[in-house]
């Protein structure tokens, strides 16, 4: 054979050429910092909300404040993630179609999966750094306490986690759908539907239940990122039951939208008020999804007969195997139902 | 690596670098390729013509792995092409090709050598070696889109070669490129034969590769009409000659013997099939003749000049392959 000799790529030829062009030009420093000075007012209007209640007499603890301001700060980068994830992924492969580059990538040896690969950790890799670099904002929290670290690492791992599923979810549509504007809308139309379709039945949980009343299960918000986060945000008092529920000036009990997100989250039994730890099973699920959208888009990246198995496929079905033996084994960790009310 | 290796043991050298057998391909209902023989020797320029449509583009998709067969096969140096990827042996400049924004000439190539898998060292060589080849080495640091379109056209074939493959497909490479950047991409086409590879490259405007090629196929509607050295299709498409005949005086008279003897044929005399004027020039009659040697030729202008006509030019003209490309593929 003539040629030369050749071996595997050993960086993801994807990976550098994206990170090469990824930072060009003044977009991406752009929503850099329009991103840490929305976070940044967020913080800042949080803490004039609630230094306004204590001027009217409230009693406000500055651990409340501290609670009060990882909340917010943490919705408001969370709605930021799971708007611009999709936006990041939509147009990456449809783009390489439309930008009729896709013929000349699967001439080379690249296979799907490291085009997916690569296209997934370079569109996720800006994202993290938007995600990290308000790691800094974040850590205001700690000047009033109130936090313990955990709570802000499982904060982080959802946003990580959902930042991963949407991002998968994007490409998935461009894969699919071949073009970006397409793409893009029906990433969109599926994202509202994720977040809005089990908000609506929570809330009209009750009327169709039987008996009429009952609160809904938790596994109806499994896969709303917000009600998970909601579940990390909410710190149970750890003194007695006498204490607030939600302190003054706390997001929630000021945000009507906000309060939507605690049926399935903050169950109310005969022993006071309990959160049940949704985003264990929201981490686990967007696990599960991320694999599957991976590996159905790595077959729709192929050229032809893409339903034809392949040697890869074992990989998924491995992976898929793990987080589910994984998912069975921890289930009394992530599967708690709430006592049912009478 | 995509290629079977299994078959084929004792590749020969005189193999063809291209071979592709009953090669069919349909998209539904249409037949986009219907049993395709095309053969190309090791080392030619093979120039794949036919009218838009006409399958160039299926064809060189196939042979480029991008697509499978509906049936038959494709042997790339005498190896069988499994289709469904990249592979090796062939670099593919495809029809429309994209570049990617906010990359630099050298980093989209060292893009492409990245996903050959060539390591550090090889890919810095390669990139300064296709950089000089293609004459960019200067726009090095430019970034691609705001190269000019013949630019971008000597990027995108510098693409294909930088895993060195033997076999280069370039699918209408001179569609929108100026006259200087044509001559450019001549030259190129020259110098990779002179580097021994073996290069198919398809237009659907014959006059662009006439001169450069040694081999030409002609296609239309997914059939191969002819296949061939040039000068082998020229004499076996040639059925007719074209005389080309500039009377100085006597146009008339030499007009009426003409479409006499087309009327009422003589046995000595080249058998006519039609007299017409020459739109650019009164003065000229172009007569179809049906394929005869020079000896009638020579006796038809002895008939011409004993009838008084003052000839100043008589010569044959070959129908050139323009016209032969127009007739085989639009006479239906």
């Amino acid at each position: 054979m003539r040629g030369i000799r050749l071996q595997r790529p050993q960086i993801n030829p994807i990976i550098v050429r994206e990170v090469r062009t990824r930072m060009r030009g003044a977009r991406p420093y752009v929503v850099l910092t329009v991103f840490l000075a929305l976070l940044a007012l967020t913080g800042v209007g949080i803490f004039q909300l609630m230094a306004q209640q204590a001027r009217f007499g409230g009693v406000l603890l500055s651990a409340q404040v501290g609670q009060g301001l990882f909340k917010g700060l943490a919705f408001v980068e969370l709605l930021l993630v799971v708007f611009l994830a999709p936006a990041m992924t939509s147009g990456a492969i449809s783009g390489e179609r439309e930008g009729l580059t896709y013929d000349m990538l699967l001439a080379t040896p690249l296979r799907p999966e490291q085009v997916l690969w690569g296209k997934l950790v370079a569109a996720l890799s800006y994202l993290f750094v938007l995600i990290f670099a308000a790691v800094p904002v974040f850590s205001v929290v700690f000047v009033f306490g109130g936090v313990e670290p955990l709570a802000l690492l499982k904060a982080l791992a959802l946003l990580v986690m959902t930042t991963i599923f949407f991002g998968t979810l994007g490409l998935f549509c461009s894969a699919l759908l071949q073009r970006t504007t397409r793409a893009t809308v029906v990433v969109y139309a599926l994202v509202l539907l994720l977040l809005g379709a089990p908000l609506l039945l929570a809330m009209v949980w009750g009327q169709f239940s039987s008996p009429p009343g009952q609160a809904p299960p938790p596994s109806l918000v499994y896969l709303q990122p917000f009600s998970a986060l909601m579940a990390i945000t909410t710190i149970t008092p750890s003194a007695g039951q006498e204490m607030n529920f939600f302190g003054y000036g706390d997001p929630v009990s000021g945000l009507p939208f906000l309060m939507l997100l605690w049926p399935g989250v903050i169950h109310y039994g005969p022993a006071g008020p309990i959160v049940v730890p949704v985003y264990r099973a929201t981490l686990i699920f967007y696990g599960l999804l991320t694999v599957l959208l991976g590996w159905a888009t790595a077959h729709l990246m192929l050229p032809g007969r893409r339903w034809r198995p392949r040697r890869s496929d074992l990989g998924f079905v491995l992976l898929l195997l793990v987080i589910g033996l994984a998912a069975y084994a921890w289930r009394d960790w992530w599967y708690v139902a709430p006592p049912r009310m009478g | 690596m995509r290629v079977c290796r299994c078959h084929h043991k004792g590749t020969h050298a005189m193999t063809p670098a291209i071979e592709t057998v009953n090669l069919t391909r349909r998209y539904g209902r249409m037949v986009a390729l219907d049993h395709l023989n095309l053969t190309v020797a090791r080392g030619s320029i093979y120039g794949f013509i036919g009218p838009n449509g006409a399958g160039k583009t299926t064809t060189l998709r196939l042979l480029a792995g991008l697509i499978e067969p509906t049936s038959g096969e494709v042997r790339l140096m005498g190896q069988r092409l499994i289709p469904g990827g990249g592979q090796r042996l062939v670099g593919y400049m495809p029809d429309f090709f994209g570049v990617y924004d906010d990359l630099r000439v050298w980093e989209y190539l060292d893009f492409f050598a990245r996903c050959y898998g060539l390591e550090a060292a090889r890919r810095r060589r390669t990139v300064d070696e296709l950089l000089n080849l293609v004459d960019l080495a200067d726009r090095r640091n430019a970034y691609v889109q705001s190269l000019s379109r013949g630019m971008q056209q000597r990027l995108c074939l510098a693409h294909a070669l930088v895993h060195d493959p033997p076999v280069l497909l370039l699918d209408e490479p001179a569609s929108g490129l100026d006259p200087r950047a044509r001559v450019e991409l001549r030259e190129l086409l020259r110098t990779l034969r002179d580097m021994g590879k073996t290069v198919l490259v398809s237009s659907h405007i014959l006059s662009e590769l006439a001169e450069v090629c040694n081999e030409i196929g002609i296609i239309d509607s997914g059939k191969m009409i002819v296949s061939g050295p040039v000068e082998m299709v020229r004499r076996q498409l040639a059925g007719s000659t074209r005389l080309r005949i500039r009377v100085l005086r006597g146009l008339e008279t030499a007009r009426a013997l003409l479409q006499q003897l087309e009327a009422t044929p003589e046995e000595e005399l080249p058998r006519l099939r039609g007299v017409r004027a020459d739109p650019s020039d009164e003065a000229v009659v172009l007569v179809e003749v049906e394929e005869s040697g020079e000896e009638r030729q020579a006796a038809l202008l002895t008939r011409l000049v004993q009838a008084g006509v003052v000839i100043s030019e008589f010569r044959a003209q070959a129908e050139n392959l323009e016209e032969l490309f127009l007739r085989l593929t639009t006479a239906e």
